[in-house]
């Protein structure tokens, strides 16, 4: 029964906390995902910890990209594909929410293939798993109070601690680890390009800055409490890196060592427990899982509203079919879409990541300069525009995915 | 019918065929009236700043953007600052729909021509305006023929537009003046679907009553962002003009430093009746209900009840008044009637004689599902709160309050963007 009695002062300031950690938090380890998990997999146990540089990158980029997003939430109280339509108008919209719409279809199937293959290392069938998964979390989201469906959300993120324990299991040696990641061994050939950018994409993703901002403005605090806001976000995505060099560093430890290779995130499951125990594979499946889930609660939604906002469609689920037409339709054709794709056994699933990842990597260029062109308007922003520094490092960052976007596609042209 | 993204970027001519520059904005002024006047257009001609040029000397703006005077005759205007920029602050905004009651997003505007002068007329907030954006329409328009659809454009007269920019002063009242007018409900509904900037903007210029009235229909989220955008005396006055039940659900959600201090703000006998709902469960009948209520005393005729009902003050506070309720010297129920039943008796007879004196009653921890049942069981409009021990009346649980349990509260609480309403 809920009640207005109120609970002990010390267990409000650890709830207060928590409540801090709200969207980062949720954001950093929705990034996580199935196609993260499987990426991390790949790279840790292709190149071993010669891959964790990147994640040193990474964080940066993530801290720079998820606190410009925070910042504009905090400030205009809209969401991106507002400010999008707003500032730019009708042609760039339609352009990027067509690009974000394929780029988030795809990865909704790689979710719900995630969901399958870790349903399937507990050993249910994912004819089972992803159709209860599909029911069962659109119907949470559909009809349940956001303050409850952020807590079971908040618990998902607890998957992610499957890989410290993990960790602490295989023990690996530190010495190294440090050592590499500070000069690492970089092969410059295609794959490893592509690699880094298949880490980069994976990581720091479209959907994540919209539905961050989206999440940030809807809690409509105020600047005066930005700092808090801010914390949430660094925190999360200083976490969320983490748990992915957790990820290379477990599957380098192993895997690497024994020349495995592996090329998703159920076969890294499965193959590190010769190594590490049955009980590693287990936990590694319950990440998996937990992150997919995730995913798959706030992905479709969370597009689908990006996209009704900025054309105006009529958006809510306080209306009835026939008053919002369009966003009921793209809502059940996402959901749909994604649980069919990822149940049809002769589908490779493997050159669908692939694709949605390489139109999250075309897309997310483009994002990030109406992004920047955005967070540097006075006009929007007031005196909370960007800062040169972040100026100029979003600016690489940009730079950085655009070549190796450049370089992926080239590269097989040359070879 | 004439379309702004029609306009936009094309040659504005001057009388001898002279380029002047290209169409950059149009700008109308008095947004209040049912169809503003154009009063100038912006051209861009390669220089920093647009030029104005009044309204006056415009000939032509379809089928061709043509002005009536000499390129080196041009009157140029400086902005008075109000005047409404339609490209820059109009086009892809958002408005309310003030007829339809909700947000929708500008997709185009519609100028008509009417004695010579250009008004803005409508707003375009259809999928026809958005293809005609993208350059589709006349694909499209094929495409609906060939289908045997009827092409249809959605736009909405400007009359029934309020436009919202909280940093816009003088616009924003025009809105107010508009919205005002809406059902508390529906302006709630529409608060929810807006940014927090522009709704706590949207909120400052109204009464504390309409602001009380909406807050009431508003999400607990709404409410809470409003009401700690206020100053804190303004905010305690609004409290005062909620329901009891209302408010005391506000402050519950709110962290208790505040609360305790705008309770401190508001008068004392709100304050009271607040504080006395705030001791008891959300969920409880003393958590719903309320303390506003009819009373008389026993022995009175039923012309001197109905003389007491027209004078007194806690009477007036009773916004529905289905019954009158009797009470001893020490406040304890004793019976109740209808009004309906009081109106139609006889002016000269004994007021007990009229009275069910067992009424059905529930105490203040009673479950509201309780409550509900007795309502839906006994057909009541409202069901008595009394203390168990003492008989006193502390309040009624009210019709509506009561089946918000049957009618989950879940239909009616925001969910943000993201995750869904």
């Amino acid at each position: 029964m809920e009640t207005r009695f109120k609970a002990p002062a010390w267990l409000r300031k650890a709830f207060y906390f928590i409540t801090l950690l709200g969207p980062g938090l949720i954001t950093a380890s929705a990034g996580n995902d199935a196609p993260g998990i499987a990426t991390y997999s790949v790279a840790g146990s292709t190149y071993g910890y010669s891959f964790l540089w990147v994640i040193l990158v990474i964080i940066v980029g993530i801290v720079l990209v998820q606190e410009m997003a925070a910042r504009m939430g905090t400030v205009t109280g809209k969401g991106t594909a507002d400010l999008i339509r707003e500032r730019f108008g009708v042609k760039i919209t339609a352009i990027a929410m067509l690009a974000l719409l394929a780029a988030n279809l795809g990865t909704t199937v790689a979710e719900f293939a995630g969901v399958a293959a870790a349903g399937e290392l507990f050993g249910i069938s994912r004819y089972i798993t992803v159709p209860i998964a599909g029911l069962l979390f659109s119907l949470l989201i559909l009809r349940g109070n956001y303050k409850k469906v952020e807590k079971v959300l908040l618990v998902l993120t607890l998957s992610a601690i499957s890989y410290v324990v993990t960790l602490f299991i295989i023990k690996p040696d530190w010495a190294q680890i440090a050592q590499e990641a500070v000069s690492p061994n970089i092969p410059l050939d295609a794959n490893y390009m592509m690699l880094v950018l298949a880490v980069i994409g994976t990581t720091i993703t479209p959907w994540g800055i919209f539905y961050l901002q989206a999440s940030i403005a809807d809690k409509g605090k105020s600047v005066q409490e930005y700092g808090e806001t801010r914390l949430d976000v660094v925190v999360g995505s200083i976490w969320g890196s983490i748990i992915s060099a957790i990820i290379i560093i477990v599957t380098a430890a192993t895997l690497f060592k024994a020349g495995i290779v592996v090329t998703a995130a159920e076969e890294a499951a499965m193959a590190l427990a010769p190594f590490a125990g049955k009980g590693s594979s287990i936990l590694f499946a319950a990440g998996l899982l937990g992150a997919s889930l995730l995913a798959v609660s706030v992905l479709p939604l969370s597009t689908t509203y990006a996209f009704c906002e900025a054309f105006g469609f009529e958006r809510g689920l306080n209306h009835k079919f026939k008053e919002a037409p369009v966003f009921y339709l793209i809502f059940g054709f996402i959901i749909f879409l994604g649980m069919v794709l990822a149940l049809i056994p002769s589908i490779p699933l493997f050159d669908l990541m692939i694709l949605s990842q390489t139109i999250n990597a075309v897309l997310l260029p483009l994002i990030l300069v109406l992004f920047l062109i955005i967070a540097n308007d006075r006009s929007i922003m007031g005196k909370w525009v960007n800062s040169l520094p972040a100026n100029i490092l979003t600016a690489v960052l940009i730079l950085v995915v655009v070549a190796a976007t450049v370089a992926m596609f080239v590269a097989p042209l040359i070879t | 019918m004439i379309y702004l993204s029609k306009l936009l970027d094309q040659k504005v001519w001057d009388a001898f065929g002279h380029v002047v520059g290209k169409l950059d904005d149009l700008l109308v002024d008095n947004t209040d009236q049912t169809m503003p006047p154009i009063t100038a257009i912006a051209i861009k001609d390669g220089s920093s700043e647009p030029k104005l040029v009044d309204a006056k000397d415009l000939a032509t703006l379809w089928p061709s953007i043509t002005l009536n005077v000499d390129i080196s005759k041009l009157d140029l205007l400086k902005s008075a600052g109000h005047e409404l920029y339609l490209k820059q602050r109009a086009l892809d905004q958002q408005i309310v729909d003030t007829e339809g009651k909700r947000l929708v997003r500008v997709n185009d505007l519609q100028i008509a021509r009417k004695n010579d002068r250009f008004y803005l007329t409508g707003v375009d907030v259809g999928g026809t305006g958005l293809l005609r954006r993208l350059g589709l329409e006349n694909f499209a328009k094929s495409v609906a023929k060939l289908l045997n659809k009827r092409w249809k454009t959605h736009v909405i007269p400007w009359e029934d537009v309020a436009s919202i920019e909280h940093d816009d002063p003088l616009r924003l009242k025009v809105s107010q003046d508009r919205l005002v007018q809406m059902e508390p409900a529906d302006i709630a509904s529409i608060l929810d679907d807006l940014d927090h900037h522009t709704s706590k903007a949207l909120l400052q210029g109204f009464t504390d009553e309409q602001l009380a009235d909406t807050l009431e229909e508003s999400s607990s989220e709404v409410q809470q962002a409003v009401i700690a955008a206020l100053q804190p005396e303004r905010a305690a006055d609004v409290l005062e003009e909620m329901d009891p039940d209302e408010a005391a659900d506000l402050l519950a959600d709110m962290d208790d430093k505040v609360s305790e201090q705008l309770l401190n703000l508001m008068e004392d006998e709100d304050e009271e009746d607040v504080r006395t709902l705030l001791r008891y469960p959300e969920d409880s009948s003393g958590g719903i209900m309320t303390t506003e209520f009819a009373s008389v005393p026993g022995n009175l005729t039923v012309e001197q009840a109905l003389h007491h009902l027209r004078t007194n003050e806690e009477a007036k506070d009773d916004e529905f008044m289905f019954y009158v309720y009797l009470l001893d010297a020490n406040e304890r129920l004793q019976g109740v009637i209808s009004l309906r039943d009081l109106v139609t008796a006889p002016l000269d007879q004994e007021l007990s004689k009229w009275f069910d004196d067992d009424p059905v009653a529930v105490n203040p921890l009673t479950p509201q599902e309780e409550a509900a049942y007795l309502v839906a069981k006994y057909n009541l409009m409202a069901v008595p709160v009394i203390e168990p021990e003492s008989n006193v009346m502390l309040g009624i649980v009210t019709v509506d309050d009561a089946l918000d349990t049957v009618l989950p509260t879940a239909w009616k609480k925001k969910l943000p963007r993201f995750a869904g309403r």
